[in-house]
């Protein structure tokens, strides 16, 4: 088995690129048509991401929360259609919360959660006289589908996670080989210069810069969804446009410098000085400093709570599938170049 | 008793190295005058097009915009100024790692310098009666890590640049990226310290720069042997 790597390559990204984007979502709250909540009746329309009211209409249920503690049941209007639901619900002029939570419940999409604050001026707080009528306490979200987690604002977005984040593990690991290979180029105790070497390092660096690129196009998308431009003003963006612009420079100082042997070896040195610039900018800087992308500020880049087991189970599989394709096509790369240049000197 | 005698001796050659450094820029008065008259230039034509500067963002930009141009004006002379007879002869003579180490403290405490007189450029055309309290305890020590940030960044660069003989445009070409994280943390900083912040929000900004005036002072003292070798 020659190819062992290129068919398990092939094999990861389908996989990778098929459930990515055919794997379901798990059914998700999407919003309540109140924009706000008085004592007394209210209506109002609940509406879901995904789910099935209609299909689970005899056991559906739907919940309003104050503060989370306090829970008052609705009564159900109308059923309009699998995601629509028109309630009223009523709520005793004991209330002083702005924070009111919305839940529906039923057998086929398990428990769903609308969490938005519904503002209101009237109320004042009275503790110990809830209805005691109806008391449910929303427990965790529970899906009875396998699918990919319901988030809010990201919805089906999150399948770009597939997309976006191998981007930027494929280009760390090819990074890294152009890193150590910079290093093996100058680390000749003799001080001669292997061109080998220098050309593995550009080669990687090369491929690095295709898989950054790719990240910030992806990024840029996947930003322009959830936060409705296509750039901001981010620790983690701007130090991967800096990256970026690092590595052009690094082929600007190649394309520079004719004489072959000093080639080699400034940009040895300029891509140790890059490599540990990137890892400065994308690792540690981002997280000293505040911004919307997760990884930073104290937000975890991928918690229990961002990536559930259906997540991993693809995303994994992409990151090395991925890495593999970055390594493949680096070693193309190298093979290329180093033909070439055997062609030059023959000639 | 053998290893002070080698940092002695250290020493020496590094003050003979930052002597040469001083000498060979005062005996090039009118360079020196230039980078002062450039930044004098650059503070008037921002006067002239804003008068006034009411907010400490646009205050703390234009600050480190004139910044880092005068010291990428400064900084391409740091090697071209001399021959290659004369690097033939420090090669023979001294360490490359003295030579490296000379020409960044010097470059350090030269853009230092050259920043606050263009601080003293825009408080006289500015002043900072329009910005509130100022923390210039904060905003000095900034100014100070950011410029010796700057110039140990560039001397490499411009280290680098000479090398490849790519001309003068290659320094501007690889020191631009190489210092933008920086100079994003600097304005940031800066900015802080003339809105008046609390040097607990902004000792983060102070801890970055720190790092990073480490980081490139460590990664320019071990390659640039490399580099100094033909």
């Amino acid at each position: 088995m020659k190819n062992w790597i290129k068919i398990l390559c092939a094999a990861l990204l389908l996989y990778a690129a098929v459930f990515s984007l055919w794997h379901p979502m798990a059914p998700g709250g999407l919003a309540v048509s109140a924009t706000e909540l008085h004592p007394g009746r209210n209506e109002f329309e609940f509406s879901g991401y995904g789910t099935h009211f209609k299909e689970g209409e005899s056991s559906l249920k739907v919940y309003v929360s104050v503060d989370s503690s306090a829970v008052y049941c609705a009564d159900i209007l109308q059923v309009v259609n699998d995601s629509r639901v028109i309630v009223s619900v009523f709520l005793p002029d004991t209330i002083s919360s702005k924070r009111f939570g919305f839940a529906a419940n039923n057998d086929v999409d398990g428990t769903i959660i609308v969490d938005s604050p519904v503002g209101h001026e009237g109320f004042v707080f009275e503790p110990g006289t809830v209805n005691p009528d109806c008391r449910y306490s929303v427990l965790q979200e529970e899906f009875s589908r396998f699918g990919f987690p319901y988030q809010p604002i990201i919805i089906e977005s999150i399948r770009n996670l597939m997309w976006h984040v191998p981007m930027w593990f494929t280009m760390f690991v090819i990074m890294t080989i152009g890193f150590v290979f910079s290093i093996r180029t100058l680390g000749k105790a003799d001080g001669k210069i292997e061109h080998d070497y220098d050309l593995r390092a550009s080669s990687a660096a090369a491929v690095g810069l295709v898989f950054c690129v790719l990240g910030l196009i992806t990024g840029s998308l996947w930003a322009r969804f959830t936060w409705g431009d296509w750039w901001t003003n981010d620790p983690q963006l701007n130090g991967a446009m800096v990256v970026f612009l690092v590595y052009v420079a690094y082929f600007i100082l190649r394309s520079s410098t004719p004489d072959e042997e000093k080639r080699a070896r400034l940009s040895a040195i300029f891509n140790i000085f890059a490599f540990v610039l990137m890892v400065v900018l994308l690792m540690v800087m981002p997280r000293f400093t505040e911004g919307l992308h997760p990884g930073k500020s104290g937000n975890p880049a991928f918690s229990k709570y961002d990536l559930d087991s259906s997540l991993r189970s693809v995303f994994y599989p992409a990151c090395a599938g991925f890495i593999l394709l970055g390594y493949w096509i680096y070693r193309l790369h190298y093979r290329i170049q180093k033909l070439e240049q055997q062609h030059e000197n023959q000639g | 008793m053998y290893k002070l005698v080698c940092i002695f001796a250290a020493m020496k050659t590094l003050s003979a190295l930052i002597k040469k450094e001083l000498l060979l820029e005062w005996r090039q008065k009118h360079a020196l005058a230039g980078v002062v008259l450039y930044v004098l230039a650059t503070v008037f034509v921002c006067y002239l097009g804003f008068q006034r500067i009411e907010s400490a963002k646009i205050w703390g930009t234009l600050l480190w915009v004139t910044g880092v141009f005068t010291a990428f004006n400064a900084m391409q002379r740091s090697f071209s100024s001399e021959t290659a007879g004369t690097q033939l002869y420090l090669y023979t003579l001294a360490d490359p790692r003295h030579i490296i180490l000379s020409k960044a403290i010097y470059n350090a405490v030269f853009v230092a310098l050259l920043n606050l007189i263009s601080v003293f450029f825009f408080l006289l055309f500015f002043g900072t009666d329009d910005l509130g309290t100022v923390d210039w305890m904060q905003f000095l020590l900034g100014l100070l890590l950011g410029s010796t940030g700057l110039g140990l960044a560039l001397t490499f660069v411009a280290g680098i640049a000479f090398k490849s003989e790519g001309g003068v445009g290659l320094v501007a070409i690889l020191g631009f990226p190489i210092i933008m994280p920086l100079l994003i943390t600097i304005v940031r900083h800066s900015t802080a310290a003339l809105e008046g912040a609390s040097s607990t929000t902004n000792g983060l900004n102070l801890m970055v720069l720190l790092v990073l005036n480490v980081v490139s002072f460590v990664l320019s003292y071990v390659l640039f042997p490399y580099l100094w070798r033909e």
